[in-house]
């Protein structure tokens, strides 16, 4: 098994009788490009800042590059690139000036020409002060900073937020330049499904501060399913399926969202159900995460009353 | 080279007040001594004390310290208002920029970070109000200018209002790091300097002064490293 360079054992944080995270326990091998998603509140940041140090867990612990996050030497962050949710930074300063400041802490990776490259690539100039900078170009900057002293890992807090398409497309592919280069670890968390899908090869998944999922992209893509069964007469409304996430019905149909339900187990039920037919639907991952991180008694927004 | 990059940042974005403020200090303190150097004795006291042209002095009159008085009264306020802008500028404005995660994922220990940021707001009120008080106080004992120079105390007393902006300085820091609210806890540590830097003020002897002055910052200064180093952000 390869290396793992991002564990989290148990970890837990409470903000006074509110579980943010809840023991999450997570083994990211070197290599791996992690997307980490849950919704708003899920505790991706909450875990993030707690794997940096910047947050102390209630329980539990976790490490990086073998070393305890709750005592991070500087040597182990020279090994680290961070991007924060938002991309923070020091508003006065100018691209250059940040590059000053940020190579001081990178004597010996920092890699000049790699810095101006990406610069350049993003349009920027090392003369525009952050202050001016729009939030996709901060986004940019943000990028370079972390990406420049070459990280072994990266860790990214939504990255790609609040950015039009065209800025991300070249976040990304940013992004998948630090990806070509050997044995480099990325663990990041999004709203946006696709981005995940163009880069991850292994998917986290947080809800209401638990563990969901963690598996490659491509399990996770095969196990949430969703399949329609057609009945003769009136649709039960419930079903009795071991992976049952979810189940709607209507008048002669019923949708359900299954995990890890093979096709024979699929088949087996429709019999039972006395179902005439059933179909699998397409999904994107998005729909999956939806349907995955969907509560339990989840209904629509507005619900119309029926006009006879 | 980790802490001269976090020390210029903490000079830099500091450097606007500090500028303002030590040479508004300058201004007001030659503003004040310029015009008395032209004066005879005579005309000197008078303008100092309010004499009258035939009136006799007492000479212990003369021995009173006047020329940095007005200065120093304007010292006495800038030096604490000073320490205040940095300590919200250097503790508290991260909070509302968000800056703070950013700042400590540097490949810097904790400890570091906090000296550059202390070491920065006391080489600011050395350098600002420091520099242009001790100015002034040269320019104000050269006896070729003025005919009784001010004494050493009035240095002295400068450099212990310069020394409460640090009091001032550490009880924001204090505050600005506590994760309690404003009504309760939070509050303290401004509160805590400024009473202690309202006592200090109100005291006559000297010794008292220093040892207080010395106390407190002891205080606070271990407050601020207790809650920089363990704080969350």
């Amino acid at each position: 098994m390869s290396e793992i360079v991002l564990e989290t054992k148990d970890l837990t944080k409470y903000y006074g009788a509110t579980p943010a995270l809840d023991h999450l326990d997570l083994q990211i091998p070197r290599g791996s490009i992690c997307g980490f998603l849950g919704r708003n509140g899920a505790g991706k940041t909450t875990a993030i800042k707690m794997m940096l140090g910047l947050l102390h867990p209630t329980a539990g612990s976790a490490a990086l590059l073998g070393c305890d996050s709750a005592a991070l030497t500087p040597a182990v962050r020279q090994r680290i690139g961070y991007v924060t949710e938002g991309h923070r930074l020091f508003r006065w300063m100018s691209i250059a000036k940040l590059e000053r400041f940020q190579r001081a802490f990178f004597p010996e990776q920092w890699d000049d020409r790699f810095f101006g490259d990406m610069i350049e690539y993003f349009e920027l100039s090392k003369k525009q002060k952050i202050k001016h900078l729009s939030n996709g170009q901060r986004a940019q900057v943000s990028l370079a900073l972390a990406l420049a002293p070459n990280p072994e890992l990266l860790i990214m807090d939504d990255p790609t937020l609040g950015l039009d398409a065209a800025i991300r497309r070249q976040f990304l592919e940013g992004m998948i330049e630090l990806i070509t280069r050997q044995g480099r670890t990325v663990l990041f968390s999004s709203h946006i499904l696709a981005d995940v899908e163009r880069v991850a090869d292994r998917v986290v998944v947080v809800d209401r501060g638990r563990l969901r999922a963690d598996c490659s992209l491509e399990t996770f893509r095969a196990s949430v399913r969703k399949v329609i069964a057609k009945f003769p007469n009136t649709a039960p409304s419930e079903a009795q399926i071991e992976g049952l996430l979810h189940c709607r019905h209507s008048e002669r149909q019923l949708e359900m969202t299954l995990v890890d339900v093979g096709d024979a187990e699929v088949a087996d039920w429709a019999r039972q159900a006395g179902a005439e037919g059933y179909e699998f639907i397409e999904m994107n991952l998005e729909d999956q995460f939806i349907e995955f991180t969907a509560p339990p008694n989840h209904r629509r927004l507005f619900q119309w009353e029926e006009v006879e | 080279m980790r802490f001269l990059a976090l020390l210029r940042k903490e000079l830099r974005e500091s450097l606007p007040w500090l500028l303002l403020a030590g040479l508004l200090l300058l201004g007001v303190g030659l503003l004040r001594l310029g015009p008395l150097n032209r004066f005879s004795t005579v005309e000197y006291w008078q303008y100092t004390n309010g004499l009258t042209p035939g009136e006799t002095v007492d000479p212990h009159r003369l021995l009173r310290p006047g020329l940095l008085r007005w200065p120093g009264l304007w010292l006495a306020w800038m030096a604490p208002a000073l320490g205040l802008i940095l300590g919200v500028r250097h503790f508290w404005m991260p909070l509302f920029t968000r800056t703070w995660s950013f700042l400590l994922h540097r490949s810097a220990a904790r400890p570091t970070i906090l000296w550059a940021k202390l070491t920065a707001a006391t080489a600011g009120l050395v350098l600002s109000l420091g520099a242009s008080w001790t100015f002034l106080y040269w320019y104000a004992r050269r006896p070729e200018v003025f005919p009784i120079p001010e004494s050493a105390k009035a240095l002295a007393s400068g450099w212990i209002y310069i020394a409460l902006g640090l009091v001032i300085y550490l009880g924001t820091a204090v505050s600005a790091l506590s994760t309690a609210r404003w009504y309760t806890t939070r509050i303290f540590g401004l509160a805590f300097a400024a009473v202690a830097t309202l006592f200090i003020l109100s005291l006559w002897n000297l010794t008292w002064i220093i040892t207080l002055t010395i106390l407190t910052l002891a205080i606070l200064l271990s407050q601020t490293i207790a809650a920089f180093l363990d704080r969350e952000f």
